[in-house]
């Protein structure tokens, strides 16, 4: 299986990170992998070597930080893979443009409903919103939404 | 492109093009910027939110019942199977059990939805190719479905029947009877389909080797579902991570190896055919019993934590990313949509080709632009 | 009087002395060319009324163009984003006079499911960009009310803007009523 490849590789390549494996796939995610944000353009290479794919990046809005959350999958059975990593609310992670095309407008996507802007898109004109929105809809400070928690309120420290 | 004959041409010039956002053959709102050398294009790039209706945000204020109709107007065509979908991830969030029959009637209300969704793309890009009868005839087999899963659910287009634990309304006879005559009814209708369209000498020209994806471009956009399957991948979630019961049906995952328009077509195609067989075995085997669970309260509390929840829908892979805080609304609602790589892909696959081939191609991809856009 | 014309009820005389307007109206009304123009859902279901089963041809309203500049009646279907407003007015503007708009669904009409307080993304109604002559309630409509809009387009212009001269189809209409 590729997936428990990619998690070895993982444990090798940053011992820090904190992994949660669910083997059955119950949250539809094998390896759930928080790593620090600077390690995450290594971490998208080494699944793009083994041949991944990215689904898709959000972000979530809590009251302390951003978090980035990266699907990843193989065309195998059950090995969907979580990358995630806290984002401060003013820093700029690093984009992956150059490692999955596709990421391009995923991170618009992301600067759009966010504000967080990738150091290395070179196109980061608004996707979804029209042209001259200054607005982030998906903050939770914006419009009208739910209360806003801390990260550790929904998924402990 | 120099052309010997005439030799080069007095100017060079690149002159750039706008496609849509009102254009018969952008289904939908849909812009493409297109840089153009003569006939053929330099450059596109698509510009796409002129459907945005904040979808995600709606789900982070609404309960998560109320999220429910929501979600089959992202891709109105396979509306059934967001809503099947949606149920599926709250179910797994909050822990409902849901009763076998309703598992089957929701299965085979599903794969009806891939049918309708596959014979309306089958119609408008025959239409875009500038075929209208197949048109005609893909609307009238498509009415069929549309009357059956009118009866059971009350709508046409946009459904919530798919409700937590089960769904609204049972089935009854007259809906098995009607299905199965509809099967009958098809089993005729792709020989004809074969016969008028897949064999027509100017439909095979039109699409053949026009918009070649191979595996690695695939993958690098994240392209899934028909358009990844055309270019030789077997990947399918009902059979990667079977969800509800698709693990217990008999079914093949069609695959194509040129990545062309016209594989393009020959997988979907392929797929309707399989759809009927799941349709068929689920009919034989739907089991007597309840079609809702009792007692699911109006605002579901599901405990902290999140889901990320995949399923096929007629374009793809798509996943429901749900966040809970433990209150009636999810903290977050992300929908991993399938449209979104697929249309990513044409900036990489249009350049070098000709206009002409430019609207088969976006055709033969068969992009839901509110979908995308959410 | 002849007897022949006098079977055919009051109102509708066998020869009738129109102005040129109300000649005009009738063909126009007869021959409404939508432009294909579908913003999301509803637009499924307009393409729906103009297939198999539901033919708008029979209605003559079938002949959808492609260019605004060909069309009469410009058939909202769908919700209008606040990108996609500019657009939309500009194709209004586009198309010739004499013009009608129909807005197809809640969201042409109120903006449906996506207005509530708060809400950013789309422009809540039609009327708030263009004037609009006919609403179609439903989300989406069915193909039966599209037509049932149409016709009320058409019995709309046939009978202009004050006078009722000619009126081909006379359906039942509560007194004071639309
Ligand atoms: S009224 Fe309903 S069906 Fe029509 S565009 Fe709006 S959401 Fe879609």
């Amino acid at each position: 299986m590729k997936a428990d490849e990619m998690e070895k590789a993982l444990r090798e390549e940053f011992p820090g990170a904190l992994f949660a494996v669910d083997e059955s796939g119950r949250n539809g995610v094998r390896y759930s992998v928080l790593i620090a944000l600077s390690g995450m353009r290594k971490a998208a290479q080494i699944l793009n070597a083994a041949g991944f794919f990215l689904e898709t990046i959000t972000a979530l809005d809590f009251s302390d930080t951003f978090e980035l959350v990266y699907h990843f999958n193989c065309y195998e059975p059950k090995s969907r893979i979580a990358l995630r990593a806290l984002c401060g609310k003013d820093q700029t992670p690093s984009s992956l443009v150059d490692t999955f095309r596709g990421a391009g407008w995923l991170e618009r996507e992301v600067h759009d409903f966010f504000g967080i802007s990738f150091s290395g898109n070179p196109d980061m004109r608004s996707l979804l919103l029209p042209e001259d929105a200054d607005y982030h809809p998906l903050l939770k400070s914006f419009g009208k939404s739910g209360d806003s928690h801390k990260r550790e309120d929904i998924y402990g420290k | 492109m120099e052309n010997e004959q005439f030799g080069p041409p007095a100017a060079e010039q690149i002159y750039t093009l706008n496609l849509g956002p009102q254009h018969p053959s952008t289904h939908g709102v849909l812009r493409i910027l297109l840089d153009l050398d003569g006939e053929f294009i330099v450059k596109a790039d698509p510009i796409i939110g002129y459907g945005h209706r904040g979808h995600e945000k709606m789900g982070e204020n609404r309960l998560y019942r109320q999220f429910l109709p929501n979600t089959s107007r992202m891709d109105y065509l396979s509306g059934m199977l967001y809503n099947h979908g949606f149920v599926l991830a709250v179910e797994k969030l909050a822990g409902i059990d849901v009763p076998e029959r309703a598992r089957y009637i929701r299965v085979i209300a599903s794969e009806l939805n891939r049918i309708s969704s596959h014979l309306l793309w089958f119609g408008t890009y025959l239409l875009d190719l500038g075929g209208f009868t197949p048109f005609l005839y893909a609307f009238d087999d498509r009415e069929q479905i549309l009357d059956i899963l009118d009866r059971v659910s009350g709508s046409r287009l946009t459904y919530a029947y798919c409700r937590f634990g089960g769904v609204t309304r049972d089935v009854d006879a007259g809906f098995v009877d009607m299905t199965r005559a509809f099967l009958k009814r098809m089993e005729g209708r792709w020989a004809d389909y074969e016969n008028l369209v897949t064999k027509n000498i100017i439909f095979i020209k039109r699409t053949k080797d026009i918009g070649v994806i191979d595996r690695e471009l695939a993958r690098q956009y994240g392209v899934t579902g028909p358009n990844l399957r055309a270019c030789g991948v077997r990947f399918d979630v009902r059979k990667a991570e079977p969800y509800e019961i698709y693990d217990r049906f008999d079914f093949e995952v069609p695959v194509c190896f040129n990545g062309d328009a016209l594989d393009r077509y020959k997988v979907r195609f392929l797929e309707m055919l399989q759809s009927c067989r799941i349709i068929d075995q689920a009919l034989d085997h739907l089991p007597q019993g309840p079609f809702q669970t009792e007692k699911i309260p109006l605002k579901i509390k599901p405990p902290k934590g999140e889901v990320y929840f995949p399923f096929e829908s007629a374009r793809g892979l798509t996943a429901y990313y749900l966040v809970s805080d433990g209150g009636t609304n999810p903290y977050r609602c992300h929908i991993r949509v399938p449209s979104f790589g697929n249309l990513n892909v044409i900036n990489d696959v249009l350049p070098d080709t000709l206009i002409a081939d430019a609207i088969s191609i976006l055709g033969s991809m068969d992009v839901i632009i509110p979908e995308i856009d959410r | 009087m002849d007897e022949k014309v006098r079977q055919r009820g009051p109102g509708e005389p066998a020869i009738q002395f129109a102005l040129l307007d109300d000649m005009l109206n009738l063909a126009r009304a007869n021959s409404l060319w939508p432009m294909t123009f579908g913003l999301a859902c509803c637009a499924i279901e307009m393409m729906a009324a103009g297939a198999a089963r539901f033919d708008l041809d029979r209605i003559g309203a079938g002949v959808f163009r492609p260019s605004p500049r060909q069309s009469d009646v410009m058939i909202v279907a769908g919700t209008i984003s606040r990108k996609m407003a500019p657009a939309v007015q500009m194709l209004w503007d586009q198309m010739p006079n004499p013009k009608w708009c129909i807005a197809m669904g809640n969201c042409a009409i109120s903006g449906g499911p996506f207005e509530y307080e708060g809400q950013y993304a789309i422009v809540p109604g039609a009327h708030l960009i263009i004037p609009v002559d006919i609403v179609i309630p439903g989300c989406p409509p069915r193909p039966e009310a599209l037509i049932q809009g149409l016709l009320a387009l058409e019995d709309k212009i046939t009978r202009g803007e004050d006078r009722n001269l000619l009126r081909r189809f006379r359906r039942v209409r509560k007194e004071g009523s639309q």
